[in-house]
């Protein structure tokens, strides 16, 4: 009994019945298979963000590529082929999907003024306009131009400056050239990927 | 990896009881393995026997697929009934030349060089004697060991706890090989936007894991999430999932012993 598979199953579903390649009966599961709740997730490569060791992960992806689902990252796991880490990742890796996805995440910038007892959301503009006026103020307060011995320095001991673990490689790149540019020399970031 | 034959026909006795719709198949299903297991005990006795060259092992072969014949004819679907009773009725040239077919063949499309030979190859798998005279071709993407198809992939936990690494299950000898998870096991796709798998809540250790470049797909049994599972077993009580990717235009790439 050789046949075409695809062709028999497909004109055996189009006729109404439910037969598999071989024959066998199947009409009570193709109803089954019309109920299911079926949903597709992509699983992407890539490297975790958090320290050195570079470890690879699986990004997991729920959407159905359709123009208006908002793709949504519902899992990272440890990639069991990536050379580093066969797999295994640390509890930060492992927590990767909540830093992706998380309601607490923050969205807008806040500050935290003089005095106050909490944080309040403002506004991008009205926070990058507030940043400069106070690196400008601070800086022109604190800029060292010579040393006590008369050695030119040219350093702001008013500023400085950490980084986050999962600042990008790009990011931090633009981090050193403004900091330096600035004469900022207590920088220092966490991240090394 | 390969479970005890025992130990899939129990767990299709299980999950028969626990799903009434799949019940049919599953019952039928448990009879084909007990068909199988006996063959590969039979093939256990004969093992100074046997080659890896089905011309030569013929002898061998032929008396295990009088009996399943004989049962097909039996419980099986009418056409395969029928097509049982024909074949137990013709000529024993007729018979080897079906199953010599099969055999060379690396894909299983036919039912009873499919249940005849899988006990076969997997008792050769099992005492390492390679198969000698299977022709087909030798892919990046088939089984080391025989040359055959994959019938379904696992993610297993139990290797590798942390890892949950992907190993593909050869639909003819049964042997287990590791496989890239993020790579189609029929054209070798690696593109990330043209793979997915499709997962429903009603089968949650079992996904279908699709190419949009070759329209081809095999199911993935997710031990990760249910150790209990028995791969093959697992793989056909989740016939609703087959059917659905059929639907969606999908094709197996290795058809397992119920046809879907």
């Amino acid at each position: 009994m050789s046949i075409s598979r695809r062709a028999f199953l497909q004109s055996s579903l189009a006729g109404g019945a439910a037969l598999t390649a071989f024959g066998f009966d199947v009409a009570p599961l193709y109803a089954q298979a019309k109920t299911l709740k079926i949903s597709r997730t992509s699983e992407t490569r890539s490297t975790c963000p958090y320290c050195s060791v570079s470890c690879g992960v699986i990004i997991h992806t729920l959407g159905d590529k359709a123009k208006n689902a908002v793709p949504q990252v519902v899992h990272v796991e440890g990639d069991p082929d990536h050379p580093i880490n066969r797999g295994t990742l640390c509890p930060k890796g492992a927590s990767l999907e909540q830093e992706i996805s998380n309601p607490r995440r923050l969205v807008t910038p806040q500050v935290r003024r003089p005095g106050s007892d909490h944080w309040e959301d403002i506004a991008w503009d009205q926070a990058l306009d507030e940043i400069s006026r106070r690196v400008k103020t601070t800086r022109d307060a604190t800029f060292i131009e010579k040393d006590p011995r008369g050695r030119t320095v040219n350093r702001c001991e008013g500023i400085a400056w950490n980084g986050g673990c999962t600042d990008t490689n790009e990011f931090n790149y633009l981090v050193v050239k403004t900091m330096r540019s600035l004469g900022v020399c207590y920088l220092e970031n966490q991240a090394r990927v | 990896m390969r479970d005890s034959w025992q130990r899939r026909i129990d767990r299709a006795g299980h999950l028969a009881e626990r799903d009434p719709a799949a019940r049919p198949l599953l019952v039928v299903y448990s009879r084909l393995l007990s068909l199988q297991r006996d063959s590969y005990e039979m093939f256990r006795r004969r093992a100074d026997r046997l080659t890896g060259s089905l011309d030569r092992d013929l002898s061998a072969v032929r008396p295990c697929v009088a009996p399943m014949l004989t049962v097909v004819a039996e419980i099986g679907p009418p056409r395969l009934a029928d097509e049982a009773g024909r074949i137990l009725d013709g000529a024993a040239a007729a018979l080897d030349a079906m199953l010599l077919a099969g055999w060379r063949a690396t894909s299983g499309q036919q039912f009873f060089s499919k249940i005849a030979l899988q006990p076969y190859a997997e008792y050769l798998a099992a005492i390492d004697v390679r198969p000698l005279d299977r022709d087909g071709p030798r892919g990046k993407y088939v089984c080391p060991f025989c040359g055959g198809a994959p019938q379904l992939s696992i993610l297993d936990g139990a290797r590798d706890p942390d890892g949950g690494g992907r190993q593909l299950l050869c639909g003819t000898c049964s042997t287990v090989w590791p496989f890239r998870r993020v790579l189609c096991a029929q054209c070798g796709e690696e593109d990330e936007h043209r793979l997915g798998y499709y997962h429903s809540p009603a089968f949650d250790h079992l996904r279908v894991d699709a190419c949009d470049t070759c329209r081809h797909y095999l199911k993935t049994v997710d031990l990760t999430r249910l150790g209990i599972a028995v791969p093959v077993v697992d793989e056909v009580a989740g016939a609703p999932l087959d059917l659905w990717a059929l639907e969606h235009d999908y094709q197996k790439i290795e058809l397992n012993l119920v046809g879907l």
